[in-house]
């Protein structure tokens, strides 16, 4: 069996008197995709933070970070060597063009010369970059600074790559483009650890996964297994709520779960004619029957309340 | 491609760091490059031609010389004090560029370290640019003159790493204000700069001893009068346990602002 990428075991983390990590346990194996997926707040980002030692976790003789051999925590040069992070926000140098800012990280790596002029060439072309290579940052879209800061991680050849919600705020063209890119990327070898708010990106890219909530596992799988075993196939939306007292006497049925938001009732069931059944009593207009998706899980999982707190 | 074998040596770190803030400087050449040999120029006409007319020549030289040979020394602090106020607050806060860096094979410390050389660079530079404009006026005397960039050097140093350990509390920008109005400034006017200290009353003496814009004027000063003594070795002193101290402190408090 392969070693592990990432070894990660009873970590914890506060700020103050917040838990942010408490007693997260997950292992990364090589060339794998792994997403963190939780709501805002539920530490991902610091999760990711500790893995290449941009946060510290709390001290204890039982938490172990472990990246290819070395932890992050005392070795935080060798794994930074060997990891490349893409992390949510833009902190590309705004005053330079797209080229000087990847041979200006070049340096960082200890890339100089045609060495560096290679790997950039390469990875500008790689990320179709080759029109804006000599345009200053604000020049550029929120697409193109992504694929730049992409390409920025992949300048020494990384390992592993870290990628805090790579996608958040594109159109989903550039989305697709950026998924094909990682998806190429995985297939040549490099470990991925990812955070996304976009179930389909996860479900889409991740091999495994786990659901995080307030610091803590709630979920952990393959994404199809994890539809497959932990949430009912399908989902009736009822959107029109005046609607539901047609059908309030089916909602005890053991064979339906029902789960009210503020305007919409949803009704899960892997047995589709209770579905069917239901929606027959009301106006096509007002409810949609689909398959149950990674949102419905997340949903189920981490529950409606919104937690805005981190 | 093939990943190297191990992450690069110190030497290449601290360098790649202050090479960054060199290309970032660099890419605005004109803005940026220019008004270091303007400003001493404007300086020394206002108010060393202007003033210097109603004051009387200090000992062997005349005021303008006087005052000139302190302004490599304060246009080094000036500059190392912007960069490490403004300019890393800006780096850590609103572009995140630090976070950037750390994402690379680069510590903390090397980070620190390699701004601070960047500031003393830009003292050296700053310095130069004073030296350079001065000279042609037979306002600075040479060869002494030629010291004063690395003075500015070692200036620069040491308002680095003061002035990252005054960073390393400020969680509001415009707090800067105080740390320049309320201490650099009084600051020029109490380092023997302006007027020799030692016509001020003892007290005064000695609380100009304590600060440290006072030693590296007088280390100046005297580089370019070509009048060396031993009691500079006591200036020497006073900027290398300046430097080592708060550049220890900035090291220590900037590592808690930097990894969460």
């Amino acid at each position: 069996m392969q070693p592990s990428a990432i070894t990660v075991r009873s970590v914890y983390k506060s700020f103050g008197k917040t838990r942010a990590v408490n007693g997260l346990s997950f292992t990364v194996k090589q060339a794998e995709c792994f997403g963190l997926l939780g709501p805002n707040g539920a530490g991902k980002t610091t999760m990711m933070k500790m893995v290449y030692g941009k946060a510290e976790r709390d001290a204890s003789p039982e938490g172990v970070i472990n990246v290819l051999g070395f932890d992050p925590q005392y070795n935080p040069l060798n794994v930074r060597h060997l990891l490349g992070v893409v992390p949510q926000d833009d902190n590309l140098d705004g005053e330079l063009n797209v080229y000087q800012n990847l041979s200006l990280f070049a340096k960082f790596y200890g890339l100089t010369g045609s060495a560096a002029e290679i790997a950039i060439g390469h990875l500008i072309e790689t990320m179709e970059l080759t029109d804006k290579k000599r345009s200053k940052i604000r020049e550029l879209s929120g697409g193109m600074k992504r694929r730049l800061i992409i390409a920025r991680a992949l300048l020494n050849n990384p390992k592993i790559l870290i990628l805090d919600e790579p996608t958040t705020g594109l159109d989903p063209q550039v989305r697709h483009m950026i998924w094909d890119k990682l998806r190429l990327m995985k297939k040549s070898g490099i470990t991925m650890l990812l955070t996304t708010h976009y179930m389909e990106e996860a479900f889409q890219l991740c091999d495994n996964l786990i659901i995080m909530h307030k610091g803590q596992m709630i979920i952990e799988g393959q994404p199809r297994e994890l539809l497959a075993k932990s949430i009912e196939k399908y989902v009736l939306d009822i959107v029109n709520k005046d609607s539901t007292d047609k059908i309030f006497d089916c909602l005890n049925s053991p064979a339906i779960r029902a789960d009210l938001s503020t305007e919409t009732l949803h009704i899960y069931s892997s047995n589709i004619e209770a579905l069917n059944e239901i929606a027959s009593r009301l106006k096509p207009g007002d409810y949609f029957l689909r398959a149950a998706n990674l949102e419905d899980l997340f949903i189920k999982t981490t529950g409606r309340a919104l937690d805005d707190a981190g | 491609m093939t990943t190297r074998d191990s992450y690069p040596s110190l030497a290449m770190r601290l360098y790649s760091v202050w090479y960054r803030h060199m290309r970032v400087y660099r890419s605005n050449l004109l803005s940026n490059g220019l008004p270091p040999f303007l400003e001493p120029l404007i300086f020394l006409a206002g108010i060393g031609l202007g003033l210097g007319r109603y004051v009387p020549a200090f000992g062997s030289v005349p005021y303008v010389t006087f005052l000139a040979m302190g302004l490599p020394v304060t246009t080094a602090m000036m500059t190392a004090s912007f960069e490490c106020t403004f300019g890393t607050f800006i780096n850590l806060e609103f572009h995140k560029v630090y976070d950037g860096m750390l994402a690379a094979p680069i510590t903390v410390n090397n980070l620190i370290i390699g701004e601070m050389l960047w500031a003393g660079t830009k003292g050296f530079f700053f310095a130069f640019a004073v030296v350079a404009v001065t000279v042609p006026f037979g306002i600075i005397p040479l060869p002494g003159g030629l010291i004063a960039p690395f003075i500015g050097f070692i200036t620069g140093l040491m308002f680095a790493s003061l002035s990252l350990v005054v960073t390393s509390y400020v969680k509001t920008i415009s707090f800067f204000n105080f740390y320049f109005t309320g201490f650099l400034s009084p600051m020029f006017f109490l380092s023997g700069v302006v007027y020799p200290l030692e016509e001020l009353p003892d007290a005064l003496k000695y609380l100009a001893e304590a600060l440290p814009l006072t030693h590296p004027v007088r280390l100046a000063r005297a580089m370019c009068m070509r009048q060396l003594s031993a009691a500079l070795l006591f200036d020497v002193l006073y900027i290398a346990a300046f430097i080592t101290l708060c550049g220890y402190v900035a090291l220590k408090r900037l590592r808690r602002r930097l990894i969460d």
